[in-house]
């Protein structure tokens, strides 16, 4: 047997995920071997780790199969690495301001957003549902340590036991799934499955399997109907937290989705593309509605981000490869205005703390011109205004949708969108039309700089970034067909 | 002679342990930790399942999913009760119904 | 017959040594040992616990962590024992597999040590 780990020229495809498992390795140890509080340190060096390895995923252009099969290195691996990385890059960026007020100016909570993104790697990668498992679980065991980390807040540990018993709970539906196709198939590898479903047809057993590992992988990407925990831990967290809970794990759970979907089940399309379908219909119109009744922005990003899920399941539903560029950009746009979105929450700060509550902003644009017109652009984003880069997110996944001849899907997301367009003006009409009640402190440099790039993103995504990711995120899609 | 205990058997004992998993945490109004037992429920449910079908197609990877899974559920079940032990240090309580700051 | 009999002989000295043993250790004690009772040695004794008291009474809350990171190292033998039965088939591949999986336990042990999480105050 030709062994994948005496040999270390053959790891090539993995090596990203190496050098960011040593690395969190040694920052652990660096960390608690240091008397003094090193968490600043140990802060920029796990930032600087996360650019490096995204640079390393980009010129480690070797693709194929490692660990007999478990591991995947391909085109669409490589870009959503790419956009999971930066979010988690961007996100301990935003969260330095802030680390001392919401308790995370400990060490280990850049390591454990290290180990979390490592879990995300490797379930961008994984192959086989026992890699996939196991990369699932480490990334949610370690999200589980984060939402909790603020120790003397009630809300932040309620946050974490719910994110816990539910995050646990999904596990439990994959795997019960996966044990099912296991024994209908006899194989745990993606490809395999996808061989076994081609020549024996499906069984009653394989699609209680499908269906159970859906509901599982439907939790982590928190589309309706197993959403409920999201709006309970996106408020409860600290808010750092909740941004990279709201940009990385998203991503990295949607990967895992299309390519669980594409690369084992495609040969029964039919059978998980009305699913599909379902949860996409019932995410955008429950998150349309929810949102509207909501004060605190934290829940109100909640239903948004569920909405977002919904959009990107749209262009999913196509079962196309246009489909799976569709989700590819969705998802990249998604994790540009959601960590430009959390930068202006975090910038949010008065005398006396942070503040979360919606009628708090009001007159923000007279204080704080820049903070509020950024927010502005995001918000205007969301909705999906032409020719802001929201718009050509939607744009993708809708086309997609239509090509596939699914124009009830389509009809309803665009109400959807309409309909939540309501809350996010609510929010805009706060800011520029209400007498200002709250004194709100200047922004610190790195949450500025957030800001402006991803505003000016947003903004010029049609003249500047936009033909590029189409691009990127086509080549991406042609590597799972 | 004996009734063979066949792979029927062994998926009945896994649907019936997962099914109680999963009523455990949705109708228990009393304990956390109760909750706690029942996820554990859930992934042994599972472990049948993976052994019974390892069984019954000779192939050794349900096994060592099995394996994995065990090791997994015994990390989780650490994170989970050391979650649960700050939430108490906080709150005083572990009743499920008392898991209400947040609504809506 | 005989020769299936003789086949258990290891057995059987086995538990005479042991029985030999234990019952030595048992008695040698009484002749030996210095003898100097108070209240205090003669109790029944539990770790940590009053031992005549309420069954139903509250754990200190060190003895979860103590619980949860045995739990953890506990269980690392499930995967020990099957390495170590299948190890004349593994070869290379599996020796470095068990040395890359214990090397990452030992920093978790070495982190946790650091912390103080093994000692009781």
């Amino acid at each position: 047997m030709i062994s994948d780990v005496t040999d270390f020229a053959s790891l090539a495809p993995a090596y990203p995920e190496l050098a960011l498992a040593i690395g969190a390795i040694v920052l652990l140890m660096i960390g608690v071997f240091t008397k003094s509080n090193s968490a600043n340190m140990i802060m920029g060096v796990a930032i600087g780790l996360l650019a490096a390895v995204t640079v390393l995923v980009i010129i480690q252009t070797e693709s194929g199969l490692v660990f007999n099969g478990g591991f995947i290195q391909d085109e669409f691996a490589r870009y959503m690495k790419v956009v999971v990385l930066v979010g988690s890059a961007l996100t301990l960026v935003l969260s330095v301001s802030s680390a001392a007020e919401h308790a995370l100016n400990k060490f280990e909570y850049p390591v454990l957003i290290l180990l979390a993104t490592l879990g995300m790697m490797m379930m961008i990668s994984a192959n086989d549902l026992i890699s996939l498992y196991v990369g699932l679980e480490l990334q949610a065991l370690a999200l589980y340590v984060v939402a909790a980390m603020k120790r003397d807040s009630g809300r932040a540990t309620e946050a974490g036991l719910k994110y816990f018993v539910l995050g646990a709970l999904s596990s439990g539906m994959f795997l019960y799934g996966a044990s099912l196709v296991y024994g209908f198939t006899g194989q745990t590898q993606l490809d395999e499955i996808t061989r076994m479903i081609s020549l024996g047809g499906s069984g009653i057993g394989l699609t209680f399997g499908l269906v159970f590992i859906l509901a599982g992988l439907a939790f982590k990407i928190s589309a309706v109907p197993f959403h409920m925990w999201t709006p309970d831990v996106y408020e409860g967290a600290p808010t750092p937290v909740t941004a990279f809970f709201a940009a990385a794990p998203k991503v990295a759970a949607m990967a895992l989705f299309v390519r669980v979907v594409y690369s084992s089940f495609e040969p029964i399309a039919r059978d998980w593309q009305q699913i599909v379908i379902f949860i996409s219909i019932a995410s955008m119109v429950l998150a349309a509605f929810a949102g509207i009744g909501q004060s605190n922005i934290k829940r109100l990003i909640a239903y948004s981000s569920i909405g977002n899920v919904g959009f990107a399941l749209v262009g999913l539903s196509a079962a196309s490869e246009v489909g799976v560029q569709g989700v590819a950009v969705y998802m990249a746009i998604y994790m540009v205005m959601t960590v430009g979105l959390f930068a202006c929450v975090l910038s949010l700060k008065t005398d006396n703390g942070y503040v979360e509550a919606i009628a708090d902003l009001a007159g923000l644009s007279r204080g704080r011109p820049f903070v509020a017109g950024i927010m502005a652009i995001l918000l205007f984003s969301m909705i999906g205004l032409p020719p802001l880069a929201g718009f050509f997110a939607k744009w993708h996944v809708f086309i997609a949708a239509i090509e596939a001849q699914l124009y009830v899907l389509a009809v309803i997301g665009v109400v959807a969108s309409a309909i939540s367009a309501f809350y996010y003006l609510k929010i805009i009409r706060t800011m520029y039309f209400d007498e200002p009640i709250l004194q709100f402190s200047a922004a610190p440099g790195e949450l500025r700089l957030v800001m402006g790039v991803t505003g000016f993103l947003v903004l010029s995504y049609y003249v500047t970034v936009g033909a590029p990711l189409a691009d990127m995120a086509s080549v991406a899609a042609k590597s799972l067909f | 002679m004996e009734a063979q205990i066949g792979l029927g058997n062994f998926l009945t004992v896994g649907a019936i342990l997962f099914t109680i998993g999963v009523f455990g945490i949705f109708l228990n109004r009393k304990n956390v930790i109760v909750i706690l037992m029942s996820i554990e429920l859930l992934l042994l449910a599972v472990n049948i399942n993976f052994v019974g079908f390892s069984m019954a197609l000779d192939d050794l990877a349900g096994q060592v999913f099995a394996l994995l899974v065990l090791t997994v559920a015994a990390a989780e079940a650490a994170i989970g009760l050391a979650i649960l032990v700050v939430y108490y240090r906080n709150r005083g309580s572990i009743a499920v119904d008392d898991i209400n700051m947040m609504k809506g | 017959m005989n020769e299936l009999l003789s086949q258990y002989l290891p057995v059987i000295l086995f538990i005479g040594l042991s029985a030999v043993i234990g019952a030595a250790l048992l008695f040698v004690p009484f002749m030996v040992a210095v003898k100097n009772p108070d209240p205090e040695k003669v109790s029944a004794y539990e770790c940590g616990f009053d031992p005549f008291d309420d069954a139903r009474m509250k754990f200190d809350v060190r003895f979860y962590l103590v619980a949860i990171l045995f739990i953890i190292f506990d269980l690392e033998v499930a995967f020990l024992f099957p390495w170590a039965v299948a190890f004349g088939d593994v070869g290379w591949f599996g020796f470095w597999s068990m040395m890359i999986f214990l090397g990452v336990l030992t920093i978790g042990f070495i982190y946790e040590w650091r912390k103080g999480a093994l000692e009781w105050d």
